[in-house]
């Protein structure tokens, strides 16, 4: 894979992992903040920087079945949310390629 | 060239005695001047370097005139050595003429003047350099008029050098009532504008306590000296070069070729040896003698290895890797590669993150490592733990121990470039830089310090969106097809130049793509900078142009780093994300080696062992490094260094394993 450095991101607000201060996503690429995740309140994200993703597996969710892989940061490890691989339903399927960040592990970040 | 034999020189010598007007008093010229020339005994006064003269001395002349006068001009057609327009025959007479006297054979010189009918030069030349040499100012300046110094701006220029050199040997000799009365009527009335602020510093001189003082502020090394040769130099530039050759024209001539052939040696990786070089063939190097072949593999890390360097004696390697370690190895130089012991001396473990940089202390007793935000300093004989410093807010990106002994820099992308004393004391902190540092590096010479990194968006403050500059407002969000969405678009890249002392930014350039590594050239003149994509940029610190691009190498989205290598420098070696390593040829940027033989995903760096100019090193994410060395040569061979016969021809395929014979040693750590 080879080494690369951290991203780093500008913008009005940035997220960044609650633990190590990684920038992981902006306001600007927030979708929308109504989703729950393990630890409650959830973001989801057009795009972040950053995590690395684990292996698919398949999810029952309360908007129906999913692919989904956990998403993990860079530096820490810690999990923070997920990406969405697939949705079944057509209706969730706007979700696809996007990805989860959990509220309570994020924090505001320069 | 023809060189007589004694036999039948004498025969020569003999044909020339039928011509009755022999001599070279008798010698007709094309030029009046330059059978005064002939004529005067000046015009064959002793060789130039020995500056001996004598007006009028018979001695000399008299050898001469017994000689030459058996030698008849020989008249040759055309104006032209050979057949090329270029090469007038004259202008080679003469400077074989110089060089002949130069070195003493006096009596060849006049043989020579007098059979081709061409003179060195003319008598005012002579004399002029005779006064020169001398100090007889006087004397000089009334005969530049003569040499062809007629130009009334030259000819003042020509004045001011030489009473600047008039002055300072005054002031030398302590003759200052003197030396003020140069100053003022020869240096001061004719003295240009630009001239005027060397006037200043030539009468500040005046206050030198004595003339070590002296020749210490002006730079100059005394009457004594090479002052007055170079006083020659200098007016050189005034004087038609026809009327005088410039001092060892045809030594300045062969240097040139030398350079040229230098230049065009693409494989040159062997000493400037004067013993091996001849005029009598060209100089080329032997394309396999290049280190082109893997002679060990080192293989301890258990993850991808992400930079190497060379300890300063070339007898030690540290390697940086994704698994948390660096480790210390041991290359046995003083034995040939089949026999070699490399031993990973220490595994360096204590990192929580993995490694980035590595640098050793100017003697090697420190290895400082970076892990994330840390810097940590390593004792290289024991493998301890010295120090841990945590200043950093963000990736260490750069470590460099400075030439001048001070301690070292760490660059970060937290915008940060701190200096280090020897013991890790923070010295100076230059804060909030205009980049992120991905990697920085000092000149040999201290004077600057080239950084390059990511441009650095500053958040709006709350509610002030608009800023100075607009380029600092939020880039668009860019997503791609296949919803492997990305974040913000980059921000720009930059090279910047510091004065290391001052900390003022010399230069500041944008550039495209991902800037991931900076070399420096020995001479401080070239900054070797990686680029993505595919591309390393050769700067020209001097001129602050981009002097030449190097290209072949695969480099995309990882840090991929470079470095020069060989005698001079005279190759840039760079890793690659194709799994290769490039070799190119540093001064034409002719691509002369891709060397395969590292696994699968990114050659990631590579350091030329800074001793054996035969021998440099690549690391992997294959989790291994690789030492590159030339084949093993005929020569070696054959002094038996219990090599079989079989086992170049393996070596030579350049791949496979051909040893790992270190052992593991991992105790005490």
């Amino acid at each position: 894979m080879g080494m690369k450095y951290r991203r780093y991101l500008a913008g009005e607000r940035i997220y960044g992992c609650s633990k190590c201060k990684t920038h992981l996503a902006t306001i600007h690429s927030m979708i929308s903040r109504a989703f729950n995740g393990q630890h409650g309140r959830a973001y989801l994200f057009d795009g972040v920087v950053n995590v690395v993703e684990g292996e698919p597996n398949d999810r029952q969710m309360t908007t129906g079945n999913h692919t989904v892989r956990d998403i993990y940061c860079v530096k820490c490890a810690t999990v923070l949310g997920w990406k969405y691989d697939r949705a079944y339903e057509q209706s969730q399927q706007y979700k696809e390629g996007k990805y989860i960040l959990e509220r309570n592990l994020l924090v505001d970040v320069q | 060239m023809r060189i007589p034999e004694p036999d039948n020189h004498s025969n020569l010598s003999s044909s020339y005695d039928f011509v009755s007007e022999a001599g070279p008093s008798c010698v007709t010229l094309d030029k009046a001047s330059h059978s005064n020339g002939i004529n005067k005994e000046n015009g064959y006064s002793a060789p130039v370097s020995n500056g001996t003269t004598s007006n009028g001395s018979p001695t000399m002349g008299n050898g001469l005139a017994k000689h030459s006068s058996s030698i008849m001009r020989v008249s040759l057609p055309g104006t032209t050595l050979y057949d090329d327009p270029y090469l007038d025959r004259e202008e080679f007479v003469r400077l074989v003429i110089q060089s002949l006297r130069d070195v003493g054979y006096i009596e060849s010189a006049a043989t020579l003047e007098a059979e081709s009918g061409y003179s060195l030069e003319a008598p005012e030349v002579s004399e002029f350099r005779q006064h020169i040499l001398r100090g007889a100012w006087a004397d000089a300046e009334h005969l530049l008029v003569e040499l062809g110094v007629t130009d009334a701006d030259a000819l003042l220029d020509a004045r001011f050098l030489i009473g600047k050199q008039k002055y300072l040997e005054l002031l030398e000799a302590r003759k200052t009532t003197a030396a003020l009365q140069v100053l003022r009527n020869d240096l001061a009335p004719y003295s240009t504008s630009s001239e005027q602020e060397e006037l200043h510093v030539l009468s500040s001189l005046m206050m030198c306590s004595d003339p070590q003082d002296l020749r210490r502020r002006a730079s100059w090394d005394g009457a004594s000296g090479i002052s007055r040769r170079q006083l020659l130099d200098d007016l050189q530039h005034y004087i038609p070069s026809s009327t005088m050759i410039p001092q060892r024209r045809f030594s300045t001539l062969l240097t040139q070729s030398r350079e040229y052939q230098r230049l065009r040696c693409l494989y040159h990786n062997s000493a400037v040896d004067p013993s091996s070089s001849s005029l009598f063939s060209d100089h080329t190097c032997d394309k396999e003698s290049f280190p082109r072949i893997t002679t060990t593999i080192l293989e301890v890390h258990s993850d991808e290895v992400w930079n190497v360097a060379w300890s300063h004696d070339g007898t030690h390697l540290a390697s940086a890797s994704k698994d948390k370690t660096a480790i210390i190895w041991r290359i046995g130089l003083e034995a040939e590669p089949s026999s070699r012991d490399c031993i990973a001396e220490f595994i360096l473990r204590d990192h929580p993150y993995a490694l980035g940089c590595l640098a050793w202390s100017l003697d090697d007793s420190i290895l400082s490592t970076s892990a994330d935000n840390l810097i940590l300093l390593w004792n290289t004989k024991t493998g301890a733990l010295m120090k841990t410093l945590e200043n950093h807010g963000e990736t260490v990106s750069a470590l460099v121990w400075l030439p001048d002994g001070s301690g070292f820099m760490s660059g970060s992308l937290d915008r940060k470039i701190i200096f280090w004393d020897m013991e890790g004391e923070l010295r100076e902190s230059w804060n909030d830089i205009a980049i992120r540092v991905t990697d920085a590096a000092v000149t040999p010479d201290v004077r600057r310090l080239v950084a390059v990194g990511m441009g650095y968006n500053p958040p709006p403050a709350l509610g002030t969106l608009a800023r100075a500059n607009v380029r600092d407002a939020s880039p668009p969000i860019v997503s791609n097809g296949n919803g492997n969405a990305v974040g913000p678009r980059s921000p720009e890249n930059r090279m910047i130049i510091y004065d290391l002392k001052t900390g003022q930014v010399e230069l500041s350039v944008h550039m495209e793509g991902e800037l991931t590594s900076v070399k420096i050239s020995e001479d401080s003149r070239y900054a070797l900078i990686n680029h993505a994509p595919d591309e390393i940029h050769l700067w020209d610190l001097q001129e602050f142009r981009l002097a030449r691009k190097f290209t072949g190498q695969r480099q995309g989205h990882h840090v991929i780093r470079s470095c020069f290598g060989g005698i001079d420098g005279n190759f840039v070696i760079s890793g690659s994300e194709d799994r290769n390593v490039y070799v190119w040829h540093r001064d034409t940027g002719t691509l002369l080696e891709v060397l395969d033989g590292h696994g699968l995903g990114s050659v990631n760096s590579v350091a030329w062992n800074p001793r054996n100019k035969r021998m440099f090193a690549s690391c992997s994410d294959d989790n291994t490094i690789r030492v590159w060395e030339a084949p093993v040569s005929a020569g070696e061979l054959l002094r038996g260094f219990g090599i079989s016969a079989s086992e170049p021809e393996m070596i030579g395929k350049g791949k496979g394993k051909v040893k790992q014979p270190w052992t593991y040693n991992d105790g005490g750590l």
